[in-house]
This record gives C-alpha cells, structure tokens and sequence, in this order.
C-alpha cells in the first residue's frame, strides 16, 4: 500500500521517532513520560512525535486508567527503489488534508478515527466532523490503515 | 430469485481503490445479488468527488486525475447494471428515516439536521427492500457505527450482514 508506506516513512524519518518504535517494541506498553524518560527527550516533544506516530499507524495506544500506554504498531515495511518511487509519486489523500488543516487537523482527524472505530460514530459522521466529504474520509483511513477489510 | 445487497459507499471506494471494484461486483453477480444502493450514495461516491477534483484540480491535478480516474470506474459499474441505484420511498419510509437521525444525533450530541443523509437513506432502503420482497436483505459496509444504528431495527427486518 503506497500510502501506508508514505505515512510511515514520514512518521520515521526522523531517528529519534524511529528509537521510539524500537523503545516501544522492546518494552511491550509504555506511557509517555516513562518514553522521555528512557530516550532523554523532553516530554512536548515526546507528544508530538507519539501524535505523528499514531496517524501514521507506527504506534498505537490505549487508555489505563488517567495514563495512556503506547504500543508499537504492528506494521511491516518492504523498501525496494521500485517500491519508492511508486510511493512518493503521487500525492496522497492525506497529504492534500494536512496541507488544509495542518497538525491540529491530524490530531482531529485521529479522534475521530478514534470514536469510528469505537463504534461511536459512523463514517459520515466523522466526515462531517472533519468538513470533509466521505470519499475524503474513507481515503484517509484507508491511507493510515485504520479500515480493517 | 435474486438477493438484494446493499452496498455503502465504504465498500465501494475501499474496492476500487484495491482495484477489485468490478470483481468484488461479478462476483455478486455469480453468487445471485443485485446490489444496490440508495441515490445519497451515488452522490458520495460519484457527484462530491467529482467535485472535490475539480476544486483541487489546480493545486493537485495528479491527485484530481486519480479521483476522477476512480469516478469514473465506480459510474462505470453502475452504468453496466452492476449496481443498481434506488430511490427510497420518502413518504413511506419516513418514520425509519426520522428515528436514524435522531439515533444518530444522540451519538454525537448534533442537531438531526446534521445527520448526513446517506447513514438514513442506506437503513430506509434495506427497511424498503425486505417489505419489498419480503426476503432477507443483505447489507455490506465497512462502517461499524452504521450497523449499530441499524440493529434497532432488527425486529422488523431480517437482514444480515456480508464480511
């Protein structure tokens, strides 16, 4: 999927992102703060890449209580020239809705996808939400992998 | 005897941007459906893209060509008789068409004018279409939070789901 591996190339572009996966994949489940703490990042930072992470699909997260633990995603990623080429040819869905809406709109958009996947709201819903269409919509959780089909 | 599916857009945008639109659709075919779709659906999946091309056009024309690309394959499909699109009876279907909304507009604390028509319509259709044919009625979408405004309904219809 050219899209998933744009987002996720993105999202781990920097190293200090990508020493977050592989802090969360050896951990198993850490909040935030025990992240900072481990890589020595400060804690606005730590947020900010987890926010970048999570609408991307690298890492994921639940709620425990007043914390929030963040888990790596379980994503695979097959690099070949010829695989990126096809993948940053085209622009994506998700590029056109950052551009209108920047990172505040990424955060929107993650919850959501968020209350979608909870059952708590249905497509059109969210599409509205967001004053995007539901092409739109179906697009963008299509290109984060957040449709399970 | 055919069996009605009922198709949201989810389904079909996700399909074609597979490129498996016009298999998953023969296949129905084979398997004996006729899907359908009510004419709030059409318009997601052919007239607002359409227009959201146009309006990126200048600044996105590879993205615009893509989506039209992708309009003009699902139009294609309803053209061929593949899908087939169906008016809901407004008059008749309204009282299943007022509680949607209102259901929905709980969900999310917004005005029931807000509720998007499409999420109304697709439920209205599967009402109309089993009274219809007096046959279960088979529903596919990748929305889960749809199924869910739907189920409130399950007394009155028999419908099952497609994964």
């Amino acid at each position: 999927m050219a899209e998933k591996t744009v987002s996720i190339l993105r999202a781990i572009g920097n190293p200090n992102k990508a020493k977050i996966i592989a802090h969360l994949a050896k951990h198993r489940g850490e909040t935030a703060e025990g992240i900072g703490k481990h890589l020595g990042y400060p804690l606005p930072t730590v947020y900010k890449y987890l926010r970048e992470l999570e609408a991307a699909r690298a890492v994921e997260s639940e709620a425990k209580g007043n914390t929030r633990i963040y888990f790596a995603g379980d994503f695979k990623l097959e690099i070949s020239p010829q695989k990126l080429m096809e993948a940053f040819e085209q622009q994506t869905m998700l590029d056109l809705y950052r551009g209108r809406f920047g990172d505040e709109g990424i955060q929107k958009f993650n919850k959501v996808a968020e209350k979608v996947k909870a059952e708590k709201m249905t497509f059109r819903q969210a599409a509205a939400t967001l004053g995007i269409t539901y092409y739109e919509f179906v697009c963008l959780l299509d290109e984060v992998g957040g449709i399970d089909a | 005897m055919p069996k009605y599916l009922v198709v949201d857009s989810s389904i079909l945008i996700f399909y074609d941007r597979k490129g498996k639109l016009a298999d998953f659709l023969r296949q129905k075919k084979k398997e004996n459906y006729k899907v359908v779709i009510p004419k709030a659906i059409a318009q997601e999946v052919v007239d607002d893209p359409k227009s959201l091309a146009e309006k990126i056009r200048e600044t996105s024309p590879e993205l615009a060509d893509k989506i039209l690309d992708s309009v003009e394959r699902i139009s294609a499909t309803i053209e061929q008789g593949l899908i087939l699109v169906e008016t809901v009876n407004y008059k008749k279907y309204s009282k299943v068409i007022d509680n949607v909304r209102k259901h929905l507009s709980k969900l999310e604390a917004m005005p029931e004018f807000a509720v998007k028509k499409g999420d109304p319509e697709l439920i209205a259709l599967v009402v109309q279409l089993y009274e219809e044919a007096k046959e279960k009625v088979f529903v596919a979408t990748l929305d889960k939070g749809l199924l869910r405004a739907l189920k409130p309904f399950i007394d009155e219809v028999k419908y099952e789901v497609l994964d």
